[in-house]
């Protein structure tokens, strides 16, 4: 059996097929609008993907860390071992690390100088990830440094530096542990600071960004009865919180500006539909005098509408992808992410609302055709 | 043959409003056809013939009166109650054919069962199709035949529901005479061999050669 045979089987698809075959530039042009409508939808939706996704990539592993220092009402001049100790009984089974932090400026041999931020900390592993060299879970001697700065002041792997009146080998080249990039830091162990007796910050490396969330606030309610102020708990978090939800309103806004496109393409459906019935008036009052029932012209006239829909749907959602491919090269220098189901959501979002707006527009050009009295309809 | 009424007219009157005043096209029109029978309707323009070919075809109602097939009155019938008397009783051959351009000479035929999934209709409009002489003619769409052909395909679709009356409207009006006479022996043969009671209106004076009873009609009134 042949697919015509098998279209047969469906009279209204088949009937709506041959008609929209009848004038194929109205159609194609009629479709088109649908197809712009579906790739605005489409891929101003991926772009908003591709910009959170680049967001939270940008924001790095800050958002599952709570950073803790002492605050105003404190009577310490840093966060103490005891409070550390109760720190690591609120937060379970994630990393809590202590540093405490001083600045100092390293020479190269040939004289340049470079101002670096110093961190003294045990479980180096959890903040550091080293791009050379290790990055030891106990760190007891030797120092890490930002890889940049070593390129700076020539320093390799193994070279040793000086802090302190004391020499550290550098055994690791690390990232900056603020994600936002930049900033010079040298990596020594606790040692290095013993004279400072509180500490200076406390991180808690969680696993997800809830976690995190969840951990700094029982930390707030332990720590910080009321108006009290002891320990400054921040957590980046609620950071990435506010800027998805920044990115979800841009993305809604981004699908506003794209359906306004697809209304438009639907106007240009209802518009197409209502002509084409008009012009096929007396036909249809033929069908209605043979005998076809208002529910079977109803049905063909809606199948045209949903063709025109699905057609137009299908090609702008290939249109899209490709727009996405682009869009993810661009942002992230992926393409291949596009095909993530955030990104193929908005593909189906884009295909969905391009059939519902055609057979929403085909419903007032179908029941005004199945309702003509035949009559009046052969007349002409 | 036992005379039959298939479709009935009584006291038949239908008004339009056009604008402000009310035009009376029928003023009251006894009407029948039978069985076998082919009943011409002769008259000038604006005399109310079309309107009654509309009521006799329930396409239409009537403002007064009654209309009746097989002896059931159907005047008060529903919209989808007449769509599915001319479905299944009705056929229709008009001047203009008034095929659809975009389907086969087959799939024209089969246009008016085309929603039933039931009967294998392709078949039977095959050989309708052959009956009227268009065997080699099938995959032809309607702008491939010649006008005569097309009246020819126009037939075999409103016999495709086994009706008990065709109705036709002008049915010559489009043809030269040597085509005509081709129909209307076509028409004829349908009359004798299936039964089915023919009810054409025309002008067309060649067409009464073959009629069995003309019917005159003047300012919405017969005049026998």
């Amino acid at each position: 059996m042949s697919v015509t045979d098998l279209l047969w089987r469906f009279p209204s698809v088949q009937m709506a097929w041959r008609n929209l075959g009848r004038n194929r530039v109205r159609t194609a042009l009629a479709a088109l609008g649908i197809i712009i409508g579906v790739v605005a939808i489409s891929s101003l939706g991926i772009a908003g993907v591709a910009l959170q996704q680049q967001a939270t990539t940008d924001l790095g592993s800050l958002t599952n860390e709570v950073s803790i220092s002492a605050g105003p009402d404190s009577t310490a001049d840093g966060v103490t071992d005891d409070q550390v100790e109760e720190i690591r009984s609120l937060a379970g089974d994630a990393a809590v690390v202590p540093q405490k932090s001083n600045a100092t400026t390293l020479s190269a041999r040939d004289g340049t100088e470079a101002f670096v931020r110093v961190t003294a900390v045990r479980q180096a592993s959890a903040l550091y990830t080293v791009s050379a060299g290790d990055s030891p879970d106990r760190l007891e001697s030797g120092a890490l440094l930002t890889g940049g700065t070593a390129e700076r002041l020539g320093i390799e792997l193994g070279d040793p530096v000086e802090y302190d009146g004391r020499l550290y080998r550098v055994r690791g080249l690390v990232e900056s542990s603020t994600g936002f990039g930049g900033g010079s830091e040298l990596v020594v162990p606790l040692s290095a600071l013993a004279e400072q007796e509180h500490y200076d910050t406390v991180t808690v490396v969680a696993a997800d960004g809830d976690e995190a969330q969840a951990i700094a606030d029982r930390l707030e309610t332990r720590f910080n009865e009321g108006n009290d102020d002891v320990l400054s708990v921040t957590s980046f978090a609620s950071t990435q919180e506010s800027i998805d939800s920044f990115l979800n309103t841009l993305n809604l806004a981004l699908l506003g500006i794209g359906s306004i496109s697809l209304v438009v393409a639907s106007v240009a459906i209802l518009n197409v539909m209502l002509m084409s019935t008009i012009e096929r008036r007396g036909e249809i009052g033929v069908l209605r005098a043979v005998g076809i029932r208002r529910g079977e012209v109803l049905r063909m006239i809606l199948a045209e509408a949903a063709f025109l829909g699905v057609v137009g749907g299908v090609v702008g959602a290939v249109a899209s992808l490709g727009v996405g491919l682009v869009i993810f090269q661009a942002l992230s220098g992926d393409p291949l992410l596009v095909f993530g189901w955030p990104s193929v959501r908005y593909l189906l979002l884009g295909f969905g609302f391009a059939v519902t707006a055609s057979v929403l527009s085909g419903i007032y050009p179908a029941w005004k055709a199945a309702n003509d009295p035949p009559v009046e309809a052969l007349r002409g | 043959m036992a005379k039959m009424t298939v479709v009935e007219l009584e006291d038949a009157v239908k008004r339009y409003q056009s604008g402000e005043e009310t035009i009376e096209a029928l003023k009251g029109v006894d009407f029948a056809a039978e069985r076998g029978e082919m009943v011409t309707v002769i008259g000038p323009s604006g005399s109310g013939k079309s309107t009654m070919l509309n009521l006799v075809g329930l396409l239409d109602t009537p403002t007064e009166g009654t209309v009746r097939v097989d002896g059931r009155d159907v005047t008060d019938f529903t919209e989808d109650e007449l769509t599915e008397e001319r479905r299944s009783g009705i056929g229709f051959v008009f001047q203009a054919f008034h095929l659809l351009p975009m389907l086969t000479a087959t799939e024209n035929v089969e246009l008016p069962s085309m929603w039933d999934t039931s009967r294998d209709r392709r078949d039977r409009a095959v050989d309708l199709l052959q009956r009227v002489g268009l065997g080699d003619r099938l995959d032809h769409t309607p702008n491939q035949l010649s006008g005569g052909q097309q009246q020819r395909v126009a037939i075999a679709r409103a016999l495709i529901n086994e009706p008990k009356i065709l109705l036709a409207d002008e049915p010559t009006g489009n043809l030269d005479q040597d085509t005509g006479r081709t129909i209307l022996d076509e028409l004829t043969r349908l009359k004798e061999e299936e039964g089915i009671a023919i009810v054409a209106v025309t002008h067309d004076e060649q067409l009464l050669e073959y009629t069995d009873r003309v019917v005159h009609l003047v300012d919405g009134v017969i005049q026998e």
